[in-house]
C-alpha cells in the first residue's frame, strides 16, 4: 500500500484538546472571580513572588499609617497642652504687671498672689498631661513627672528623665515623638516654676515683682519655643501622610501590573475556549460514526 | 501436461487462502477497539510453478501466514515517552500539592512575617501599652504556627508520596511477573514456528504499564526479551522475573531494592522515578528552607530582644525558644518563649516608656537572616522555587504528553485497525472466494464432462 494510512483512533485525541479547553477555562473563570492572573505560584513563578515582596511593602506602609495617625493624636494632645500652658502664663504675667503697678493695695495683691497660685497648681497639672495612660512630658519615664517638692526653690521636682523616642514612620525615616518635660519646662534660666514660684513670693512680699516678671517672659518664650516641635512634627506627618498614600496607590497599581487579571482578555478567551470547546464535542459525536460496512448491501 | 485435478487443487487452495485472509480481517474487525492490538494481514504469496517441457503452470496462491503489522522501534520511543510521562505526572501532583503552603492567602508565612514587624511597630508608638505588646506576642504566636503548619504539611506530604513509592513498586512487581509469563508463552510458540503475535500485543500493553512507573530498558535478544531498569537492574529476563522489594531507611522512608541493592537514586523515570525525586529531594529541600528562614529569624529576633530592656527595666530574653544550631526541625518546632507581654525588651535603656529597642527588633525586617536574603525576599525565593518547578514540570508534561500523543497516532497508522480498509478487504475476499468457488463448479462440470465421455462414444 503506497499511501500513509491515517490514525483510525481518533479520539485520544480529541479528548486531550478537549481536556485542555476545560483546564483553560477552570482558569479563566478563576481569574475573572479573582480578578487575579496569579492564583497558585506556577501561574507566574516570578510574579507569585514579586507579589509577597510588594505585599510586604504595602503592609509596612499601612503600619506607617497606623504609626501616623497614633503619634499624630500624642502630637494634637501635647501641642493643645503646651498652648494651654502659654496662655495661663500671658495671664500670669499679666497679673504680674498688675501687681508691679505700685498703686494697687496689699490685699489686691495679695488676691493676685492667691490667682498666681492657682496658675502654678494648674501649670504643675497641664505639665503632668497623659495620653492614653502615658505621661507626655514624663522622657520615657512611665511616673508622673513633676511632684510637687518643698524643698526645691521653684517647689516642684521633675522625676521623669531625658529620654526620647522615634518612630519610624518611612523606609528609614525616623521622626522624634517626644520631648522631655525638664527641656520644656525647667530649662536653666527659663524655669516655669521656678518663675511662677518668684512671682507667688515677690507679689506676698511686694518686693522684686519686676524681675520676677522678667523672668516669667523668659520661662513663656522658651515654652512657646519648645511648642515649636510639636507643630513641626505635625507638619512632618501630615506631608508623609500624603506621600505614604501614593506610595499605596503606586503599590496596589504594581500588584495589579504584575498579578492583576485582564479581564477583557481573559473574558474573551473563555468565549474562544466555549465555542472550540463546542466545536470538539460536535466533532467526537459524529467522529466515525459511519464506516463503509454500512454501505454493504 | 496440466489435469482437471491439478487444477481443482489449485482453486481449491484459492478458496482455503481467501477464508484465512477472511479471517484476519475478521480478527481485525472484533479486535478494532482492543488496546494494543496490531492488526493482521495476510501475507499470499504465489506457489511455486511446476515447469513441464517448455510449459510453466501456476500452482496456485498459499496463504503463508497471518502478520501482525507493527513497528517495534515505534514501540520504544512509545515506552520511553510513556516513562517520562510517568515520571512528570508523579512529580507535578506531588508538587501541585506542595505548592498549596505556598499559595499566597493572608495566613501564609509571608503575610505572617508582615504582620509580625507590622505589631512591632505599632508597639513603637507606644512601648508601655499591654495590649499592645500583647499583640506582638500573638503576633509571633501566629509566625511560628504558620511555619509549623507548613512544615508539618510538607512532612506529610512527603509520607503520603512515600506511599505511592511502596505501592508503585508492588505494580512493578505484579507486571513483571505477568511480562515473564508472557514471555514463556511467546518463546515456545515460536519455537515451533508459530505466530505469537496475540502474546506479544498484551506484552507491549504491560511493557507500555511498567514504562508509567519504573524506566526500562528493552533487550531483544535470541532468548526473549529482557527488560532491566535504565542503571541495569534486571526486572524480567525470558521467562523469569526478579522483583524489587522496599526497606525502611534511617529517615523511616522506604528504600527500593533489587537483589539486595539499593537502587532508590538511580530511579529517575516513571511514576516511580517522579515520586522519588519529590520525596527525597524536593520536599525535603523545601523543609530545609523554611528551617533556614525560621531559625534565621528566630535568632535575629532573639539577639535584637537581647539588646533591650523588658517593661520591668530587665535586660531582654529571649523571644523565641532558640532554634536547634544545626538548623534542622527549626520550622517545625518553632515556638514563642516568652508568656508575659511585659518581657518583650522594647526599652533601650530601662525606662519603661522607652521604645528605642523596638527599631533594633524592626531592624531584623531588613536584615539579612537566611542565606543572605531579608526574610521576606527569601520566603519569596521559597515561593518562586516552588512555583518554578510546578510550572516547568507541567509544561514538560504537556509538551510529553503531545509527543506522546503524535507517537500513538503514528502506531494506530501503522498498526491500527480502520474499519473502511477491513470493509473493502472483506469485499474483495469474498469476490475471490466467490470466483474460486465458480472455479470449483466449472471444472466439476468439466470433470462430469470428461467422465460421461465414454458413454458418448459407446
Amino acid at each position: 500500500m503506497s499511501s500513509i494510512r491515517v490514525n483510525p483512533y481518533p479520539m485520544p485525541d480529541l479528548l486531550a484538546a478537549l481536556e485542555q479547553l476545560q483546564r483553560q477555562q477552570t482558569n479563566a473563570t478563576l481569574e475573572l472571580a479573582t480578578g487575579s492572573s496569579i492564583n497558585k505560584p506556577s501561574d507566574d513563578p516570578a510574579g507569585a513572588a514579586q507579589i509577597i515582596k510588594i505585599n510586604d511593602l504595602s503592609s509596612q506602609v499601612d503600619s506607617f499609617q497606623r504609626s501616623i495617625n497614633s503619634i499624630s493624636s500624642q502630637f494634637s494632645t501635647a501641642d493643645s497642652t503646651l498652648n494651654s500652658v502659654v496662655t495661663v502664663l500671658q495671664r500670669a504675667i499679666s497679673l504680674g504687671v498688675e501687681g508691679a503697678n505700685g498703686t494697687l493695695s496689699d490685699a489686691d495683691r495679695a488676691a493676685a498672689a492667691a490667682e498666681v497660685t492657682g496658675i502654678q497648681s494648674q501649670l504643675l497639672s497641664l505639665a503632668n498631661t497623659s495620653y492614653q495612660g502615658q505621661y507626655i512630658f514624663a522622657g520615657t519615664a512611665t511616673t508622673q513627672p513633676f511632684i510637687v517638692d518643698p524643698t526645691q526653690p521653684s517647689g516642684v521636682r521633675y522625676v521623669g528623665n531625658t529620654g526620647t523616642n522615634d518612630v519610624t514612620i518611612g523606609t528609614g525615616y525616623q521622626l522624634q515623638v517626644n520631648v522631655p518635660g525638664s527641656q520644656i519646662f525647667t530649662g536653666t534660666g527659663s524655669d516655669m516654676f521656678l518663675a511662677i514660684n518668684d512671682l507667688i513670693t515677690s507679689l506676698n512680699s511686694n518686693a522684686g515683682i519686676g524681675a520676677a516678671v522678667t523672668e516669667l517672659g523668659t520661662a513663656y518664650s522658651y515654652v512657646t519655643g519648645q511648642r515649636v516641635f510639636y507643630g513641626n512634627a505635625l507638619n512632618q506627618t501630615q506631608s508623609q501622610q500624603t506621600y505614604l498614600n501614593t506610595e499605596t496607590l503606586s503599590l496596589s497599581q504594581q500588584l495589579n501590573a504584575v498579578g492583576g487579571a485582564n479581564i477583557a482578555d481573559v473574558a474573551s478567551q473563555l468565549v474562544n475556549d466555549q465555542t472550540a470547546q463546542t466545536a470538539t464535542l460536535e466533532a467526537i459525536g459524529k467522529a466515525s460514526q459511519s464506516s463503509l460496512f454500512d454501505y454493504l448491501k | 501436461m496440466s489435469s482437471l485435478f491439478g487444477a481443482l487443487s489449485i482453486a481449491t487452495g484459492a478458496l482455503g487462502a481467501e477464508q484465512g485472509a477472511m479471517d484476519a480481517t475478521t480478527n481485525n474487525v472484533a479486535n478494532a477497539n482492543t488496546p494494543g492490538y496490531s492488526r493482521l494481514r495476510p501475507v499470499l504469496i504465489e506457489s511455486n510453478p511446476v515447469v513441464e517441457n517448455s510449459v510453466t503452470y501456476g500452482e496456485g496462491v498459499t496463504l503463508q501466514k497471518l502478520e501482525s503489522v507493527r513497528d517495534p522501534i515505534l514501540q520504544l520511543r512509545i515506552q520511553d515517552e510513556t516513562q517520562q510521562q510517568g515520571q512528570l505526572n508523579a512529580f507535578v501532583s506531588a508538587m501541585q500539592q506542595a505548592q498549596v503552603q505556598f499559595t499566597s492567602s493572608s495566613s501564609d508565612i509571608g503575610s505572617q512575617i508582615s504582620n509580625f514587624f507590622s505589631s512591632l511597630s505599632q508597639l513603637s508608638t507606644d512601648p508601655t501599652n499591654l495590649s499592645l505588646r500583647q499583640g506582638v506576642l500573638t503576633a509571633a504566636g501566629n509566625l511560628a504556627t504558620v511555619f509549623n503548619n507548613t512544615s508539618d504539611s510538607l512532612t506529610q506530604q512527603q509520607t503520603n508520596t512515600d506511599l505511592s513509592v511502596s505501592q508503585d513498586v508492588q505494580q512493578v512487581n505484579t507486571l513483571t511477573g505477568q511480562i515473564a509469563t508472557l514471555n514463556t508463552q511467546i518463546s515456545q510458540l515460536q519455537g515451533v514456528g508459530q505466530d505469537a503475535s496475540a502474546f506479544v500485543d498484551q506484552r507491549d500493553v504491560l511493557i507500555g504499564q511498567l514504562s508509567g512507573l519504573i524506566d526500562v530498558s528493552t533487550i531483544q535478544s535470541d532468548n526473549g526479551l529482557t527488560l532491566t531498569t535504565s542503571n541495569g537492574s534486571p526486572l524480567v529476563v525470558g521467562g523469569q522475573s526478579f522483583a524489587l522489594s522496599t526497606q525502611t531507611n534511617a529517615s523511616g522512608l522506604q528504600d527500593v531494592y533489587s537483589q539486595g541493592v539499593d537502587i532508590t537514586a538511580k530511579l529517575t523515570s516513571g511514576q516511580l522515578g517522579g515520586s522519588i525525586e519529590v520525596r527525597d529531594q524536593k520536599i525535603p529541600a523545601l523543609v530545609s528552607s523554611l528551617d533556614t528562614l525560621a531559625a534565621g529569624l528566630a535568632n535575629a529576633l532573639n539577639t535584637a530582644n537581647k539588646t533591650g530592656f523588658d517593661l520591668n527595666g530587665n535586660p531582654g530574653g529571649n523571644l523565641f525558644v532558640p532554634p536547634p544550631v544545626s538548623g534542622k526541625g527549626a520550622a517545625a518546632n518553632l515556638a514563642v518563649q516568652i508568656t508575659d507581654p511585659a518581657l518583650i525588651a522594647a526599652s533601650s535603656d530601662g525606662s519603661a516608656g522607652s521604645n528605642g529597642n523596638v527599631a533594633v527588633l524592626s531592624a531584623v525586617q531588613n536584615q539579612a537572616v537566611a542565606g543572605g536574603q531579608t526574610p521576606t525576599d527569601y520566603y519569596s525565593s521559597i515561593v518562586f522555587s516552588v512555583g518554578n518547578d510546578v510550572s516547568n514540570g507541567s509544561a514538560e508534561l504537556t509538551s510529553s504528553q503531545l509527543v506522546l500523543n503524535q507517537l500513538q497516532d503514528q502506531r494506530g497508522s501503522i498498526s491500527g485497525v480502520n474499519l473502511n480498509e477491513e470493509a473493502a478487504n472483506m469485499v474483495q475476499y469474498q469476490r475471490a472466494y466467490d470466483a474460486a468457488a465458480n472455479v470449483v463448479t466449472t471444472i466439476n462440470d468439466m470433470l462430469f464432462t470428461v467422465i460421461n465421455m465414454s458413454t458418448l462414444t459407446t
